[in-house]
Parts: C-alpha cells; sequence; structure tokens
C-alpha cells in the first residue's frame, strides 16, 4: 500500500534577522571594557587559515566533504577537486575532522599553524550497505539486515505456512519436506539437529506435541518477532549443542501502538491487546483452538475420542532505560487430544492420548556501556509436563529446563569487533513408563558449561573475516569439546560475493536415548560451506554447495529404543549438497516470488541402521515456489505456494536391505487470500493442497509374514489431504489504522 | 572580589559570545540552504551540531535535508544511507529533547519516506508506527499546525485508498492553515515550513 505523503519540495525556510542584542545595559562599564579587552585579544590574534585535499583511498578527490575544527563552527566544504579551505581564530591543539557520508571519519589533532596544505585520505566506511557481508549457511528475515532473504511478513503471508513460522522456513532452500512431522529437517540432519532461540536465549520445547504422523507446530506466535535468522550451517561461536541449524528468532523492541487485536477462526479464537506507558510496554494474548467442529465437517482419517483442544497464553513486557532494554517474555499452552489411529498390527487400531502442559518464560537484556563495550545477557526456564497413553502403556514425563548466558562485545571500530561470553545448560528430565506388567522410572540430568569468543574483521569494503572459537564442558561426563568457527566473505563484482565457511559442531545426545544411557559421548559434525550471492534492486540469487560429515552418532541394538538396548557412539555419516534460492520482487508489478531448489546426497548409520543408508527423512530433490500478488482493486494479497519433494527411503521387507525402497515424489500447491475489509478488519482464506494431490509418506508392514511368506503394508497417509481456513481478524486501535495482515 | 567579577564577566561574554556564534552559524546554514547549497548548508548545521551538544535543532534540520534528498535519489544505497543518517540525527536530537512534538513530525516523515521508497517491505511495517506518532504529536501538540496537517495528510491517504469520505481531513486542513497564520515559533531558527504544501492539498479538497 503506498500512502503518498510529501511536504513541499522548496521547505520554507524562514527566520528573521536576529534582534538587536540588548545586553549593554545590563553590564558595567567596567565590565564592557573587559569584554573590550576580550575582544581585542580575540581580534588581535591572528587568524590561521586552514587548507588542504581531500582524496579516497585510490586518490580521487571527495567532493562535498565537511572539513573542521572540533567543537568550533570553523569549516569548509571540500570542492570538485577535493580542496577546502577556512580561516579561524583558534589557536594551539586544535582537531581537524573530515567528514562524509559512506566514508569513515577521519580527525587529525595537532597545532593549528601546521594544518596549511593537509592532505586527508578518506578510508572506505566497511559498514555500508553495498559493503560485503558474511552470509554462508544464512538466511536472514528481517528490515535492516543488508541481505534480507524474507521479510518479516513473509513468515506469515506465505500460503502453506498457515501463520507457523516454521513453515514458512521449510519453502528455503536445505530443508526436506517431511510433511507428517512438520519440523525442521536441515541439510540431511534430523529434526533434534535444528536449535531455537528466542532473544539469544534457548528454547527447549519449541513444538508443540502432536500424535504419530500428524504435523507439528511451532509454539510461539510469529508476529511476537520482527527478526529471524535462519542458518542452515557454518554458524557463529555463540551458538552450540546444534549439529545442523540455528534459529534465531527476536521479539519485537517497541509495539508501534497501543491495540486490541480480536480473531474469530474456524479452529478457534483469540485475544490480544498492547498497552504502551512513556518506556514500557506490554502485549499479551491469548488463543483457544478446537478442532471437533471441524472434523465434525471435514472427518480426516483418525478415529478421533477428543479433538484437538489448546489453550495458549503469552506476555511480553518490555522496559527501556537509558542504555539498554529489558524483555521479560512468558508463555503457557496447554494441549489435550484422544484418538484411535490405524495400525497394521493392530486390528482396532491403536489409541493415542495426550496432555501436554508448557511453560516457557524468558528474560533478557541488551545496553551499551561506557568505550564501545555493549552486553547482552538473558535466562531462560522450561517446564514441560506430557502424559501420554499409547494401548495400555501410560508415559509421563516432566522437563525442567534452563539457560542463562551472558555475553559481551567490544567494538573497537567498524573494522574490528570482538565478543565474548559464557552460558549454562541444564536440563532434568525425568519419565515413568508404567502398563499393566512393567512400571520403570529413568531420566536424565544434562548440565553444560560452555564460553566463548568470536572476531569480526573487516578489512576492506571487499573482505571479512569472522572466527571463532567455542568450548562444552559436560558436567556429567566430564568431557570437554572444542568446536572452532571460521568464516570469510570476498566481494566480487558490485552486487556479488563468494564466502566459504568451516565449522565444528557439537550437540549431546537426544533426550530420546540419553534417557537410557547417561554416559553417551557428544555428537559431532564438520560443515564445510561455499556460497555465491548475487543481490541487486529487488533480486537475490544464491547458490551454496556444502559438505558435512557426521560422527559419534548414537547407535543402539534393538528395533525400537528403550532401556534395555545398548547404546554406543559408533554411528557416523555425511551429507553434500547444493542449495539454489532465488527471489525476485521486481520484475513483475505487484508480485512477489521465490523459488527454492535443494539438491541433498546423504547416508548414514545411526540409531537402529544396520548399515550406512539414506535416511527416511531425507529427500534428494526438494522444490519450492512461493508467490505473493497483491491485487489492488480487490485490495487483496494473493498467495500460492507450490512444493515438490522426491520420494523418501522405505523398508520393504518382503526384499533383501534396509532402507531400500522410495517412496512416490510429494506435491502440494496451497493458496490463500487475504480481503482488507478495511482498514482493521481483515478476511482470511487458505487451502491446503487445493489439487488434493494423494501424498504418501511411507509405508509400515505387517510384523508377521502372511500365509504367502509376505508382509502386509499399509500406506501412511495424511490425516487429511486437504485444509481449510477461515478467519476473521479485528484490530481496534485509537487511530483506526492499523490491522492484523501481519498475524496472518 | 575582584576575581570573581572578572570570572563572572568572563562567564557573561563567555555566554553571549556562544549564543551570537549559534544564531551567526544558524543563519549561515540556512543562507546557505537558500542559496541551493544543500552540501554546505548540511555541513554547517552538523558543524553546529558537533559544537553544541544540547541543541536538537541543527541535527532537526540535518534530519530533514536528508529526508528531503531521499526523494530525488536514483540510488537505492545512497538512499537508504540518507533515510539512515537522517535517523541518527533524529535520535540524537530526540535524546536532546524529549516528546518534542516537531520531532515527532520529521520522524513520522522519515517513516514516510521509507514507505514511498518500498511499499512492499516497508508499508505494513510502519503505517502503524507513523499514525502512532501523529497520534503522540497530536496529544502533545493539538494546535501545532505541522502536526495537524501531517496528521490529516496521512489519515486522508489511508481514506482515499479505502474509499472512505476524507471530507473530515480536509477540514482539518483547514483549521491547520488557521494555525499556520498564527504560528509563532519559539525562536527565529525553529521550525515554521509546510504552509504552502497544505494551501495546494486545501485547494485539491475544493476541486
Amino acid at each position: 500500500m503506498t500512502l503518498n505523503f510529501s511536504i513541499n519540495r522548496s521547505v520554507a525556510v524562514l527566520w528573521h534577522q536576529s534582534k538587536n542584542e540588548q545586553f549593554k545595559s545590563t553590564i558595567t562599564m567596567k565590565q564592557f571594557i573587559t569584554y573590550l579587552v576580550l575582544l581585542f585579544t580575540t581580534v588581535a590574534i591572528a587568524q590561521t587559515t586552514v587548507n588542504g585535499k581531500v582524496t579516497n583511498t585510490s586518490g580521487e578527490p571527495v567532493f562535498g566533504a565537511n572539513v573542521y575544527l572540533d567543537g568550533t563552527y570553523d569549516g569548509a566544504t571540500t570542492d570538485e577537486q577535493g580542496n577546502f579551505s577556512f580561516t579561524t581564530e583558534e589557536t594551539g591543539q586544535q582537531t581537524l575532522i573530515v567528514s562524509f557520508l559512506s566514508y569513515e571519519t577521519k580527525s587529525i589533532t595537532n597545532e593549528v599553524t601546521t594544518f596549511t596544505d593537509v592532505q586527508i585520505k578518506l578510508r572506505e566506511d566497511v559498514s555500508v550497505l553495498d559493503a560485503v557481508v558474511i552470509s554462508a549457511g544464512t538466511f536472514e528475515a528481517n528490515d535492516n539486515s543488508k541481505v534480507s532473504v524474507l521479510k518479516p511478513l513473509d513468515v506469515v503471508t506465505t500460503a502453506s505456512a498457515l501463520g507457523d513460522f516454521v513453515g514458512a522456513l521449510q519453502t528455503l532452500p536445505g530443508t526436506s519436506t517431511v510433511a507428517e512431522d512438520g519440523r525442521l529437517f536441515v541439510r540431511g540432519g534430523d529434526a533434534a539437529e535444528t536449535q531455537i532461540f528466542i532473544d539469544g536465549i534457548r528454547v527447549f520445547t519449541p513444538y508443540s506435541p502432536t500424535p504419530n504422523n500428524m504435523p507439528t507446530r511451532g509454539r510461539y506466535s510469529p508476529f511476537l518477532f520482527d527478526g529471524i535468522t535462519f542458518s542452515t550451517g557454518g554458524y557463529s561461536a555463540e551458538y552450540g549443542q546444534a549439529l545442523s541449524s540455528v534459529l534465531l528468532l527476536n521479539t519485537i523492541d517497541e509495539p508501534d501502538q497501543e491495540k486490541t487485536d480480536i480473531s474469530i477462526m474456524t479452529v478457534g479464537g483469540g485475544l490480544g491487546h498492547t498497552e504502551k506507558w512513556n518506556n514500557s510496554s506490554l502485549s499479551v494474548n491469548a488463543s483457544y483452538i478446537n478442532l471437533a467442529p471441524y472434523i465434525a465437517l471435514f472427518p480426516d482419517r483418525n478415529d478421533w475420542e477428543k479433538p484437538y483442544r489448546g489453550a495458549q497464553g503469552e506476555a511480553v513486557f518490555r522496559q527501556k532505560f537509558d542504555s539498554g532494554l529489558l524483555k521479560f517474555y512468558a508463555a503457557f499452552d496447554t494441549s489435550n487430544l484422544e484418538l484411535n489411529q490405524e495400525d497394521i498390527n493392530y486390528e482396532e487400531g491403536i489409541d493415542f492420548k495426550l496432555k501436554n502442559n508448557n511453560f516457557y518464560t524468558n528474560a533478557s537484556y541488551s545496553g551499551v556501556l561506557n568505550n564501545n563495550w555493549s552486553i547482552k545477557t538473558g535466562l531462560s526456564y522450561t517446564v514441560a509436563n506430557t502424559d501420554v497413553g499409547i494401548i495400555d502403556s501410560d508415559i509421563d514425563n516432566k522437563e525442567h529446563s534452563a539457560h542463562f548466558k551472558l555475553k559481551l562485545k567490544k567494538r573497537f571500530s567498524s573494522r574490528f569487533k570482538l565478543s565474548f561470553g559464557a552460558e549454562q545448560f541444564l536440563t532434568d528430565f525425568n519419565e515413568t513408563y508404567t502398563d499393566e506388567s512393567i512400571s520403570a522410572s529413568y531420566g536424565f540430568n544434562d548440565n553444560i558449561s560452555a564460553v566463548f569468543a568470536e572476531t569480526d574483521i573487516v578489512f576492506s569494503k571487499k573482505l571479512a573475516l569472522k572466527a571463532g572459537l567455542r568450548g562444552d564442558y559436560y558436567n556429567t561426563t566430564k568431557r570437554f569439546d572444542v568446536a572452532p568457527r571460521a568464516s570469510f566473505a570476498y566481494k566480487t563484482s558490485k552486487n556479488g560475493q563468494v564466502s566459504l565457511a568451516y565449522g565444528n559442531f557439537f550437540q549431546t545426545v537426544s533426550g530420546d536415548y540419553l534417557k537410557f544411557d547417561n554416559d553417551l559421548k557428544t555428537q559431532n559434525t564438520q560443515h564445510y560451506i561455499l556460497n555465491y550471492q548475487h543481490v541487486s534492486d529487488g533480486r537475490l540469487f544464491r547458490a551454496e554447495a556444502y559438505r558435512k560429515a557426521y560422527d559419534n552418532l548414537v547407535l543402539f541394538d534393538t528395533d525400537m529404543a528403550s532401556f534395555d538396548s545398548d547404546y554406543t557412539n559408533e554411528g557416523s555419516g555425511y551429507a553434500q549438497g547444493l542449495d539454489v534460492f532465488w527471489r525476485d520482487n521486481k520484475s513483475l508489478k505487484n508480485i512477489d516470488y521465490w523459488l527454492s531448489y535443494s539438491y541433498l546426497d546423504t547416508e548414514r548409520q545411526y540409531l537402529n541402521y544396520p548399515e550406512k543408508a539414506q535416511p527416511s527423512f531425507a529427500n534428494t530433490h526438494n522444490f519450492s515456489a512461493v508467490v505473493k500478488y497483491w491485487v489492488d482493486d480487490w485490495k487483496s494479497q494473493l498467495g500460492l505456494s507450490y512444493s515438490y519433494a522426491s520420494g523418501r527411503p522405505y523398508t520393504n521387507p518382503n526384499r533383501n536391505g534396509f532402507l531400500n525402497e522410495t517412496t512416490k515424489s510429494y506435491n502440494s500447491l496451497s493458496f490463500n487470500w487475504a480481503y482488507l475489509l478495511s482498514q482493521q478488519k481483515i478476511l482470511y482464506f487458505s487451502v491446503n493442497n487445493v489439487l488434493g494431490f494423494n501424498n504418501i509418506n511411507g509405508f509400515q508392514y505387517s510384523n508377521t509374514a502372511n500365509a504367502n511368506g509376505n508382509f502386509n503394508r499399509q500406506a501412511i497417509l495424511p490425516a487429511a489431504d486437504q485444509f481449510f481456513f477461515v478467519g476473521f481478524f479485528w484490530t481496534i486501535s485509537d487511530d483506526g489504522k492499523d490491522n492484523q495482515l501481519d498475524n496472518l | 572580589m575582584k576575581h570573581l567579577i572578572i570570572i563572572a564577566t568572563l562567564m557573561v561574554s563567555g555566554i553571549i559570545h556562544s549564543q551570537t556564534n549559534f544564531e551567526k552559524g544558524m543563519q549561515k546554514a540556512f543562507s546557505l540552504w537558500e542559496a541551493n547549497k544543500w552540501d554546505e548548508a548540511e555541513n554547517m548545521f552538523e558543524r553546529i551540531a558537533n559544537a553544541e551538544s544540547d541543541q536538537w535543532l541543527p541535527h532537526y534540520y540535518i534530519a530533514q535535508m536528508n529526508s528531503l534528498k531521499s526523494w530525488s535519489e536514483k540510488d537505492a544505497n545512497v538512499l537508504k544511507a540518507q533515510l539512515d543518517k537522517a535517523q541518527e540525527h533524529l535520535n540524537t536530537a530526540m535524546s536532546i529533547s524529549k516528546d518534542n512534538p516537531e520531532l515527532l513530525v520529521m520522524q513520522a516523515h522519515v517513516l514516510t519516506n521509507w514507505v514511498a521508497f518500498d511499499g512492499m517491505t516497508y508499508g505494513m511495517k510502519y503505517s502503524g508506527k507513523i499514525s502512532e506518532l501523529y497520534s503522540k504529536a497530536l496529544k502533545i501538540a493539538p494546535d501545532n499546525p505541522r502536526v495537524v496537517s501531517g496528521k490529516a495528510e496521512w489519515d486522508m491517504g489511508s481514506a482515499k485508498y479505502f474509499g472512505q469520505d476524507t471530507a473530515p481531513f480536509c477540514k482539518d486542513l483547514e483549521r491547520a492553515l488557521e494555525l499556520f497564520a498564527n504560528f509563532k515559533p519559539e525562536s527565529p531558527f525553529h521550525p515554521n515550513w509546510g504552509k504552502e504544501r497544505v494551501e495546494q492539498t486545501v485547494a485539491a479538497c475544493k476541486e
């Protein structure tokens, strides 16, 4: 929406001649004489002429630079030849300052009389927009970044995402399409290899739990965040405990205005309110989701006893100080469901019950200290309770986790920055398993202390380096890991640049196995990344080739992980491939689109794998296209997103081998329509898988062979092929302007 | 006693001296600006801003100049750098003079320029913020003509877009014109612009 606004070009620069200063009457004769003397002395001092020439590092004159004596009004602007000249009455030691947009400001302190014929060379400011940026592995979604792949709004206006920030990231290259799971699978890594951070502080339970074969969603509402960084490899030493990827979410620093948001949807409703004070603000929102009416209208393949019901509440409080910002974030959600799912081995299906309560709180402070030091610190605490019932067995667990982090950064200049910090992760997990014959309790205590340091060196507008080192100490196993990381970027042309990254990454074994064997070593990957990026007005192209080597992966000797399995760290694997991304909002009017393609070649031996194989969550080819079309006449945004993924491996026990066959490819086209009824009312409609492709996520085989000696199978199908969503969103604010388009 | 007098004298003359310097400097900057020597005028404002750490006015005009320059700038990188510079100086000005309606209006203008530059990216992001800035400014200074007209023009833009009645905003603009007629800036260097633009818009209202 373009709103015209313009101020008169020839700004009325009005002023009046200053009035005669009428100070004479207030000054005594004696003072007047003193004043005259002072005046005389000033006049008597010979004026000094300051002159010289300003050029850039390649010797070309700089036109329009500001040259002046610090703290005085004496100065001049350089002419077309870079020359300047002015006179001053100042004497003694003076500081000559030379400044110009997109150059580093230069200052010279010396006797004022020496400032004649001064030759000044200005260096280009390396923090300007067209300077090189380290981009290997990283996708940014914000407005402030120099190279932003997504905009914050994209997260919520991508047709297939249905308001889930994770769903939007799945349209980026480097991710695999695992439709029945919903989490992020990055570059041949499983979902546990991606860690999520809010304001730099770890989120321990980012996803809502779901029954088997039903995709999950991120727990947190996307409109709380205004910056998202998604790294598919080679990330900073600040982030540990992630083998494949990190997702960094930053909450909004200051909400725009006071408002109340109301949403009514086919699956529930929500209410939000933002209140602002002078230096602080509070946003709260609550939502209730109940799938019962939807499932009654459009029954899916599950036999629901209690369709999904969930309630969620979130609050963010922000307090501004003179030199810092404190944010306090808390979220609570509860979900409850019960259903019967088809299973080839159980004629009557499997009864599944789930109750989950999750509370997450995070407090963070970022501030500026003296001498170009800045500080970031924060603390998070999670408590999660999950009660699962499968047929006759009950599995109840409770997790308490905390993360504390402190980071200091010193900016020596725009060319050299140093940061370092320390952090502590604590997890206490306990689970009890009960059925008719057994009752067992087990758990783990994870206690990790880590330190990290990193330096950013910008050699010129063309060449930059980031190098870091991280050490993690595991208090339970008394082991210590050291992880070096480095990345470098070189600008090859006005719009193009090449980046290289290397890193060593460690992560403790997932709680799913650690709870059975507390002495497992940490898993390890090494990333090698080569990235090319070309950014021109409204268009962005990037291609990235990578190789990942996995080591110390967990391996066990039974079909299913249980407390009587034998665990080792002898697993290993690799992943390599090519990710390509293209985004263009310039070529076609009112159309913004992006295309992603990923090629992945991966094999690993881990968990119960008898040999190295391509894991069932890895697709060789992934393609997605997202299109957004703004129809001005209809006040509407129409969106389409298409994704294609080649088949995923599964094991057919009727043939020799492990993960020996692949499913057919996956296709889905989603459509959405956001219609602005008025400034504050939006009607939203979306359909996932409009064309009704019959996707198959895999196959389940019978445990026992039939009369012919074959194992029967059943396709694992999505609970529903299509999903419809209609919502009405209404914002009430003082000025009557804001709407929730960015909440969708 | 004698010393005290000399010290007092020095102080008095010091104050007088710096006041005149500031006024002289500002006058020079404005005359350069009027003579269409934008670079030199801006550099002069910068020198004043640098020498007078408690004056928000030079920062205000640097922000305004960069905001205006961005209109005719074709190079996106330069344009962004100009708006960033405007923002930087506005931030300094706002730390010197808190809750200043003139600065709130200028902040709204800078954000409006971002919206005009790339509506797809910044439209949604800044629209709410711009409205909030005008509302806040109006609470502080309900009779400032730049606040009244700025808010009315902004609201008019949205109303036009949604095909709503723009008459109430025309009324506000007429009121702004009256306010302009009676507006007395705090000093010769305080903001006192914007009347002509409103005259044009009001004329367009009547067509």
